[in-house]
């Protein structure tokens, strides 16, 4: 079946797309976006987080054909596009990323990141929860909210610091 | 001065592209390739009689089907048995595709390649595999008893057999101490099993060139370059035309380290026969049954020791459980022996290991590598001590350590490298100072009182260990400055998110004098280093990084020869600050690195302005000289290796202070502490997370973490769902202090830090846990299920 | 497989009765799970997600109509005050990005007994509003549970809405697992006090083949318990009331815990939801005690 769907801003539709397919899948094999992972395909590790109208969810857990007419946001889509990073691939790595968000530069400030395959989840969680945050959340609220993504590199704690940096840096809400 | 960069908490150069989706995983490359699935046996034990595929033929889409009949001359031996020992007389591995026996669930069959994964599973499902079903072995006393067999010929389920005994000062065996001591304690433990499980989990991808009759691979692996010598004997192919890279590795710890699996070598083989791009990626319940396990250890512990805790003699029998193949050896094993002792001296010592083949998922190195359960024994027994004397824990343990003024210090064993296990450095007794200080040791008696009387039990533990790192052979390092005065860094050993490009351009740009931004660093690709040995034993820093370091003085000894040539001035005056090489205190007189690089390679042909610079017109060249002086090479490159004689021993102890709930046995970890030892620090924060994660890890597998398997050797928990990782509710803030004493016996003074924070988790919580109870804890994991089970039983 | 999307309730009854054996999908956190790991390929998926009037609840007198679609993120947002319990268990539904798209009813479709709503609908006498094209019938929540992952719906039945009376008195939810996130119960139980009836409501989860009710906790503890003095709760009381929820259950052993350990913790987490819920009811506060006249919206929808 057809799939029609934006993603990241940009009207795409996705063919050929098996009905139980997942909104993951169609993602990382159709569309080119192989930000989000797979590394459970059963919700339980929240690598393959994206919004879906605003809601972050499990990407692996949306069906392709209920993604039909709605709207996606997956990592990929929060840095600004139109500054391409230093580094496409793994041997390069200039420090100097422009673009990114604040949250995205919290993750690199507070080294939250290890291996990085649980990243792209967290980075998106993290950036629902203090879109709705007032001011710096608490180290509960934090934890709570990161409960969903299964990290097995960091022990967390820096991504905590990375939160608390970015809502920091973010300031209160407008 | 921004090129002094060792020992600077320096932001890791991988993160822009993993943090905004651009990281490249073995699963986000092939776009377009086929892809394999495979069957695997869903019976621990048995034998196949058939296998039918002709239903799966009707699959649309469907490419090929094989078995191990069709695995072509080298692909239809066993996978390699990669690390052989005299004492393992009965090592064992797989086929490939199995060979008319499978000896666990979820070992591969058959291999099927299609136009995409969906409907290479499709056709898997309607391929019916015949089998007569064997007696499963399944738990370690079970298959020491020896009563059904994993492996027909190996009597006893008895794969190795290993004593290893140092006699006491006087010359008593451990059995002649531990008599005659004045006390002595004999007690069992238990270590269940658990797994690395990173969350990506292993992959390969294979494109054969048919013209140029190569072959490129990439997996998701901890050693590309022993991949690489794999699949050309494999596979019969001349080493230069197979190439492996490891791309973005989502993570290894131990698992990945191991080589060929069967499907590095099955792809690559595929791929060349069908001559298409062929891809496999592991999903969540494959790793779960197919790849490694570890932990799982049963130990008969014997002590004699004197009044102040003193240790008199040891003796450790340890019972471990191998699984079904041994391709790793039994490296596990023997660092559970060698590491057991930690920080002490503990007199005659006997240590003595049967390991067992199982009907399950092999059992290979895991983070700590077999020293959780050696640390989990030896800090059992330092408590279990304290207890019998009536004596602070701390204090049995203080007065077992080996001193400062005692390194370097013979253990008088034979550790993992075949080399004597001998300390290089440490401070014991102020590592203790410092984490009772840190967690206020002293204190705590007060605050459990107060808890106590709040109704509330709290508990305090304490653990200790030392970790041999940086195991040889060696490792090397190739770096080169280019014409536009850029530094290209390679080493051969792979990244699994341990900041290998930053702590690497650490160490180059420290080296040269060089901004960091202008340094890149490749690793585990063999395109660009085809010697190493690979990323496991906390050994990439170590290795690497010396090997680095000594190739960038090579570098840098060539570019103060040529820029003192140009500059008119003595090398030895020379220094390097910000990519200039200028004579000390006199910033004018200076060169650019990048034009020492154009002139360190005479050219012919000017391609760009740069060039003709180097052009053999373009200067004052004496006519009685080669361009290329003798004993010279062109270009501004060093390659050198780094091999130590030995290991280097880290050090390092944690504290915990838990919380058990009276009613519903639930544990909470109030507090975790660590004091870490790991030599001269290169990048504070990249330790620190190593730490954090080790840690983590190692609470998982305290508290969280096992493999259940029933008695017909099925997994019963292999998702995400059943096998409890931490999340960040489970993992407390982590305080950290860290104690430097340089390694001796490496230029940089470094120790390896990836492992330690795991190892001693499982003893330290145990130990709070049983503070907070009072009933010995002597079998890890423990869940609250457990710990209801135990007040039950007291 | 087929993948059906109605676009309207009428639309999804009539697809349902063509094709009995089509599979609904809300929030896909099981379905999805199901097909991913291929242990089983419904022969067509129901997509409920695009109905308008499922996602939507409705306050009609002293009930909450919670239509089938109500993710447990706005169940907890928007109807905390009247429905406490459910509210609480849906907290500890899996992780925010799976109660972001999980629903009360489809762990009803599910009927897993370990399913976090079962226990606070039980203590609650939800009822389930199920429809098809044959017309709609309610469904007491006592006799939805039919066994191990089944439950009351014909094949060709939705279900529509979940209908929850308003707390009339303290509610309270808890569970134990091995982990604090994510984690399936190990046991769990819910208490309601239906203040003004003098009753006692429970729901007992993970420790039986189907979610279960403690009916002779209930009345006992409806007949020990002080309601018109006050009075503080006599700890034999508590203690008694837990160890009869205890005795309702017929846990087994498995690996996320022991059946003795269950029977033991089901007792403990019985005795204190009820110390909770009594202290509240003795201070006059927890959920909605004025009896429906309280604040907030009337309807919600999204």
């Amino acid at each position: 079946m057809r799939v029609n769907l934006t993603v990241n801003g940009r009207a795409t539709a996705a063919d050929d797309v098996w009905e139980g397919e997942s909104l993951l899948y169609v993602l990382r094999e159709r569309l080119g976006l192989p930000g989000a992972k797979n590394a459970c395909e059963q919700g339980e590790c929240g690598s393959c987080t994206v919004y879906l109208d605003g809601t972050p969810v499990c990407a692996c857990l949306v069906a392709a054909g209920q993604a039909e007419g709605r709207e996606v946001v997956t990592v990929e889509g929060l840095s600004r596009g139109d500054a391409p990073l230093p580094g496409a691939g793994p041997a390069h790595g200039d420090v100097s990323g422009e673009g990114l968000h604040e949250v995205q530069r919290a993750f690199l400030d507070a080294g939250a990141v290890q291996c990085g395959f649980c990243t792209p989840g967290l980075v998106v969680q993290a950036h629902a929860l203090l879109a709705e945050a007032d001011g710096v959340p608490s180290d509960a609220d934090i934890r709570e909210a990161l409960a969903g993504n299964l990290c097995r590199c960091t022990g967390y704690e820096k991504i905590l610091d990375a939160v608390r940096l970015a809502a920091t840096r973010l300031g209160p809400p407008p | 001065m921004t090129t002094r960069l060792f020992g600077e908490p320096v932001q890791r150069r991988e993160d822009p592209r993993l943090i905004t989706g651009r990281g490249r995983y073995l699963d986000d490359l092939g776009a377009g390739a086929l892809a394999a699935a495979f069957v695997r046996s869903p019976h621990a034990h048995a034998r196949i009689l058939d296998v039918d595929v002709s239903d799966a033929l009707d699959v649309d889409g469907l490419v090929a089907i094989y078995t191990w009949e069709d695995l072509p001359g080298a692909l239809a031996e066993p996978l390699p048995l990669l690390i052989p020992h005299p004492a393992l007389t009965h090592g064992r591995t797989a086929y490939p595709l199995a060979r008319e026996i499978v000896r666990h669930v979820g070992e591969p069959v058959v291999m099927v390649v299609a136009r995409d994964r969906y409907l290479a599973e499709d056709a898997c499902a309607l391929i019916r595999v015949g089998y007569e079903v064997l007696k499963p072995v399944v738990g370690l006393e079970e298959a020491a008893g020896g009563a059904h067999l994993v492996h027909d010929d190996v009597p006893g389920n008895i794969g190795a057999h290993l004593v290893q005994e140092v006699p006491g000062p006087g010359g008593e065996t451990a059995r002649e101490a531990v008599d005659a001591a004045p006390h002595r304690l004999e007690f069992r433990l238990d270590v269940e099993r658990s797994a690395c499980t990173p969350l990506e989990g292993k992959g390969v991808y294979a494109r054969w060139d048919a013209d140029d009759a190569s072959l490129r691979v990439y997996s998701s692996t901890q050693t590309s370059t022993s991949v690489r010598m794999a699949i050309a004997a494999k596979l019969g192919l001349p080493l230069p035309k197979v190439e492996v890279v490891a791309p973005d590795v989502g993570g290894g710890f131990g698992v990945k380290i191991v080589h060929p699996w069967p499907e590095e070598i099955l792809v690559p083989w595929a791929a060349r026969l069908l001559n298409r791009e062929l891809k496999w990626t592991e999903d969540r319940r494959e790793h779960f049954v197919s790849s490694s396990h570890e932990r799982g250890q049963v130990q008969h512990v014997r002590v004699g020791f004197d009044d102040d805790g003193r240790l008199l003699g040891l003796e450790v029998e340890i019972l471990h459980d191998h699984g079904a193949y041994t391709p790793y050896g039994i490296i596990v094993p023997i660092i559970t022996s060698t590491q057991l002792l930690g920080p002490y001296k503990v007199g005659a010592y006997r240590v003595e290991f049967s390991s067992v083949y199982t009907n399950t998922v092999q059992v290979t190195p895991y983070r700590g590598a077999g020293r959780p359960q050696g640390v989990f024994c030896m800090e059992r027994t330092m408590d279990k001590i304290a207890a019998y004397l009536g004596r602070d824990r701390t204090e049995v343990r203080a007065a077992n350590f080996v001193q400062p003024d005692e390194f370097p210090y013979d253990q008088g064993l034979t550790f993992q490298d075949g080399r004597p296990l001998i300390y290089d450095s440490g401070d014991y007794p102020e590592a203790l100072r410092m984490l009772k200080e840190l967690i206020g040791w002293d204190s705590f008696p007060e605050e459990k009182a107060r808890a106590a009387a709040e109704g509330r039990r709290i508990g305090i533990g304490v653990g200790c260990y030392v970790e041999g790192t940086g195991v040889g052979p060696y490792e090397g390092g190739h770096v080169q400055i280019t014409s536009d005065g850029r530094v290209h860094v390679s080493t051969g050993l792979t990244s699994q998110g341990q900041g290998h490009e930053t702590v690497f351009a650490q160490i180059a740009a420290t080296e040269l004098g060089v901004p960091i931004e202008r340094v890149s660093v490749v690793t585990g690709d063999t395109r660009r280093f085809g010697y190493a040995v690979g990323t496991f034993a906390s050994r990439a820093a170590v290795m690497s990084g010396n090997a680095i370091a000594l190739a960038c003085r090579k570098v840098r000894e060539k570019a103060l020869r040529i820029a003192a040539e140009a500059l008119e001035a003595d090398p030895r005056d020379l220094e390097i600050t910000d990519g200039m090489v200028h004579v000390a205190g006199a910033p004018s007189a200076s060169i650019p690195l990048a034009t020492v690089a154009v002139l360190s390679n005479p050219l012919r042909y000017a391609f760009d302005e740069e060039a003709k610079r180097a052009t053999q017109f373009a200067g004052p060249a004496s006519d009685d000289r080669p361009p290329v002086a003798e004993g010279e090479e062109p270009g501004l490159e060093g390659r050198d290796y780094y091999s130590p004689v030995r290991s280097t021993f880290a050090a390092g102890m944690h504290a915990a202070i838990v919380e058990t709930d009276p009613d519903t046995a639930e544990i909470r970890i109030l507090r975790y502490a660590v004091v870490h030892d790991c030599g001269r620090l290169i990048n504070p924060m990249i330790v620190e997370g190593q730490i954090h994660g080790g840690v983590a890890q190692g609470v998982g597998g305290a508290l969280y973490e096992k493999m259940v398997y029933d008695e017909h050797g099925q997994l019963l928990n292999a998702s995400f769902m059943d096998f409890l990782m931490p999340y960040a509710t489970e993992i407390p803030r982590i305080e950290t202090a860290h104690l430097e004493t340089p390694s001796p016996l490496n230029p940089l003074g470094i120790k390896g830090a990836g492992e330690a924070g795991v190892i001693p988790v499982s003893a330290v919580l145990a130990a709070a846990i049983e503070d907070a109870e009072g009933i010995p804890i002597d079998r890890m994991p423990i869940s609250p299920s457990d710990l209801h089970t135990l007040r039950r039983s007291r | 497989m087929d993948f059906l999307r109605p676009r309207t309730w009428a639309e999804a009854l009539d697809l349902k009765a063509a094709r009995p054996e089509a599979t609904p999908i809300q929030g896909g956190t099981d379905v999805m799970v199901e097909i991913n790991l291929d242990k089983g390929r419904p022969a067509a998926l129901l997509d409920l997600t695009p109905i308008p009037e499922l996602r939507e609840w409705s306050r009609e007198g002293d009930v909450i109509r919670l239509g089938a679609g109500v993710t447990y993120s706005r169940l907890i947002g928007e109807l905390e005050a009247r429905l406490p319990g459910l509210a609480q268990a849906s907290r500890t539904v899996g992780s925010p990005q799976i109660r972001n798209r999980g629903t009360v009813a489809g762990n009803l479709g599910a009927a897993s007994p370990a399913g976090d709503s079962h226990p606070p609908l039980l203590a609650c006498d939800a009822v389930v509003e199920a429809e098809s094209v044959r017309g709609a019938r309610l469904i007491p929540i006592g006799e939805f549970y039919t066994g191990v992952k089944r439950n009351a719906l014909a094949p060709d039945e939705l279900i529509r809405a979940v209908r929850v009376p308003v707390a009339r008195g303290p509610q309270y939810f808890s569970k134990i697992g091995t982990r604090n996130a994510m984690v399936i119960a190990v046991c769990s139980f819910s208490i309601a006090l239906h203040a003004a009836e003098r009753r006692v409501g429970t729901g007992v989860g993970s420790a039986a083949p189907t979610p279960r009710r403690a009916v002779a906790a209930e009345e006992f503890a409806a007949a020990r318990l002080d309601w018109r003095g006050r009075s503080p709760l006599d700890p034999d009381v508590a203690g008694r009331f837990g160890e009869l929820v205890a005795g309702a259950a017929a846990p087994i052993d498995d690996v996320r815990g022991r059946a003795a350990y269950r029977t033991h913790a089901l007792a403990v987490l019985a005795r204190r939801a009820l110390g909770w819920a009594w202290a509240d009811f003795r201070a006059g506060t927890g959920a909605d005690s004025s009896a429906g006249s309280g604040g907030g919206d009337d309807r919600g929808s999204q």
